[in-house]
């Protein structure tokens, strides 16, 4: 019964908001062969493809999660519903980083497929790096109730990304180009807090239950 | 009065925090930190002289290894890309090569099979390189160069052989010291220290001011909407066009508050680092003002217009690859390039005043081009506002309720 009902939700979660930004997703996928030349590439040439377009799919997953319900119409409805806010944003989450993990593992498969030199350690390096990008938009999004917010800041941080290179230490999204050891545990764990005080910030001050 | 009210509006959103604290950030990790302890210029480090003989060497040579490999390594969205040609393609640079070469049959092919081999990633297929490979006598350059362009467009743009680059790639040369004292003195005496760092500070603001303002100019518009602000201010007598223009120079101008107070720190720092020097203080504000205010308001022009017709989305997506265009594709050459129509101007050194002076012309074109373009989109924004108040217009939706790419049931 419970779950017939939270399958429910999520089917009428991704149909009505989120498809478009799971396609966007896929387009940067897509994209990636286009801007990238993705064949027999040794790892620090790998990481560069692998660093820069999967934290975009990040942001694009996770910083509209909260966006619905910016619209106050909704937002009355959905609040006179027994369902638990925290409960569908968690599976936004879910289905979001779900849909990343298939988008990296592509990306990655692809390459190996043309002889890249991709491991499954940089691979779950850079779910981590695009997890954490979006968890950062995610839970700007969250705090100010609004997502251009979040993509305000998750861009800039990606483009600060970009410029600063290594000058970010342990918080670089692209420590596997730039040679910075023990930041991809660091991104993994900043985008499980991220995550968490979003919810948590939600919970305590906006009275989502 | 309207001007107050929308300044204090846009100072008090959470938006114009963020964007304080990411410009604050970025100035202080590239200008601040770069000029700390003050402008160093050593001799070894690479200055741009245009040798014709130096740029056919090495590009020739360049091409011969690509040839031979059938590997073009190229940069056409600023990022790695190596292309492979068809038979057809090879023989026709192989057609060029020989033309440049002088060369014809068995000699042609004793000249390529001198290179030397080598393996790179995980690919088998041998790399060659040569170096010595030799310009037919008296070749002309501009021939050479047309073969370049025919070249780079054969391989997709961003190669090693854009007409474009071919001066930096090819003819860098190490600064003796007598050079680098020579270039130090014009910072200090012509550009008078200030002149340079101006320049600099303007390469690195130019960067986020790009992208900045459209954020800002969408997060404002969507805070209208989510609070039904619209019919508020639809119903006012104030004019559409007085009331786009109002709201679009409180954007300007309180965005460009903080690039003021940076120009102000970059200042102090520059009087800490050279005391008792000469300096010409006033640039230090008028170069950068120059140089960022198109900049600044064309992303916000494209955050209102595009915000107005189609939603805060689409203007951020715009300008994310209007800027990606502008920074990331040709983005080796930071120095001396600066087009009619760029909108980023780059120049990421405090020297080299000599190649900044040579593109004056199209620097000065430019800011004028942006500035106009600028005021033409809201001046569209305030049209499109206008048709939008009088129920004529009701933006152009491109997903969701009555989307133009909503799937019909």
């Amino acid at each position: 019964m419970l779950s017939s009902c939270l399958a429910r939700v999520v089917s009428s979660d991704v149909k009505h908001n989120f498809l478009i930004h799971y396609l966007a997703a896929a387009a940067v996928l897509l994209a990636t062969p286009v801007l990238f030349g993705l064949a027999e590439l040794d790892s620090r040439m790998s990481a560069q493809p692998l660093e820069i377009m999967p934290p975009l799919m990040g942001l694009i997953l996770l910083t509209p999660l909260f966006s619905p319900e910016q619209n106050e119409g909704i937002l009355e409805t959905v609040r006179s519903k027994r369902m638990s806010r925290q409960l569908v944003t968690l599976l936004r989450v879910i289905c979001a980083l779900v849909l990343l993990a298939i988008l990296v593992c592509t990306l990655g498969g692809y390459m190996r497929y043309n002889d890249c030199d991709v491991t499954a350690k940089m691979l779950a390096g850079t779910f981590a790096g695009a997890a954490a990008l979006g968890a950062l938009g995610f839970f700007v999004s969250a705090f100010t109730d609004n997502v251009i917010a979040g993509y305000m800041v998750s861009i800039m941080y990606f483009i600060m990304n970009l410029f600063l290179k290594n000058k970010l230490g342990k918080f670089c999204l692209m420590s596997m180009s730039f040679n910075i050891e023990g930041s991809k545990p660091v991104l993994a764990v900043s985008a499980v807090v991220l995550i968490a005080a979003a919810l948590l910030f939600r919970k305590l001050f906006r009275n989502e239950s | 009065m309207l001007f107050r009210l929308e300044c204090r509006k846009i100072i008090r959103s959470a938006a114009f925090l963020i964007y304080c604290v990411i410009s604050v950030l970025f100035f202080a990790t590239n200008y601040y930190n770069d000029c700390k302890g003050g402008v160093y210029i050593s001799s070894g480090e690479y200055k741009i002289v245009e040798d014709h003989d130096l740029i056919m060497d090495g590009a020739v040579n360049m091409l011969a290894g690509e040839y031979t490999s059938n590997k073009y390594v190229c940069y056409p969205f600023g990022f790695y890309k190596a292309v492979h040609l068809r038979e057809s393609k090879q023989e026709k640079i192989a057609a060029y090569l020989k033309e440049i070469t002088g060369t014809d049959g068995k000699e042609f092919e004793a000249l390529f099979s001198g290179g030397e081999k080598y393996y790179t990633g995980s690919s088998d297929q041998p790399i060659y390189s040569f170096d010595s490979i030799p310009v037919a006598e008296g070749f002309s350059y501009d021939r050479f160069r047309e073969i370049m362009a025919d070249v780079d467009d054969m391989l997709g743009g961003g190669s090693y052989y854009d007409p474009e680059t071919l001066v930096y790639n090819y003819s860098r040369v190490p600064m003796t010291e007598d050079e680098a004292q020579a270039e130090y003195d014009s910072f200090l005496k012509e550009d008078r220290i200030t002149g340079g760092l101006a320049r600099l500070f303007s390469d690195y603001a130019g960067i986020d001011l790009g992208i900045l303002p459209v954020f800002a100019a969408a997060y404002l518009t969507s805070a209208d909407r989510k609070r039904r602000m619209h019919e508020v201010v639809y119903t006012k007598s104030i004019s559409s066009f007085r009331l786009v223009f109002t709201r679009y120079a409180a954007l300007v101008f309180t965005m460009f508050i903080p690039v003021f107070l940076e120009m102000v720190a970059a200042l102090i720092q520059a009087l800490f680092e050279y005391p008792g020097q000469d300096m010409d203080i006033p640039v230090m504000f008028t170069l950068p003002t120059f140089w960022l205010l198109p900049i600044l308001m064309f992303a916000a022009a494209m955050g209102v217009v595009i915000t107005e017709i189609f939603s805060p989305a689409t203007a951020i997506f715009t300008q994310v690859v209007i800027w990606f265009m502008s920074t990331m594709m040709g983005s080796a050459e930071l120095c001396g390039k600066i087009g009619r129509f760029t909108l980023i101007c780059r120049h990421n050194s405090p020297a080299n005043r000599a190649e900044f002076l040579m593109n004056q012309d199209n620097f000065i074109f430019s800011r004028f081009f942006w500035a106009a373009v600028s005021i033409v989109l809201v001046m569209i924004a305030a049209y499109v506002y206008e048709a939008k108040r009088g129920g004529r217009f009701n933006a152009i939706k491109l997903f969701g309720k009555g989307g133009i790419l909503r799937r019909k049931a």
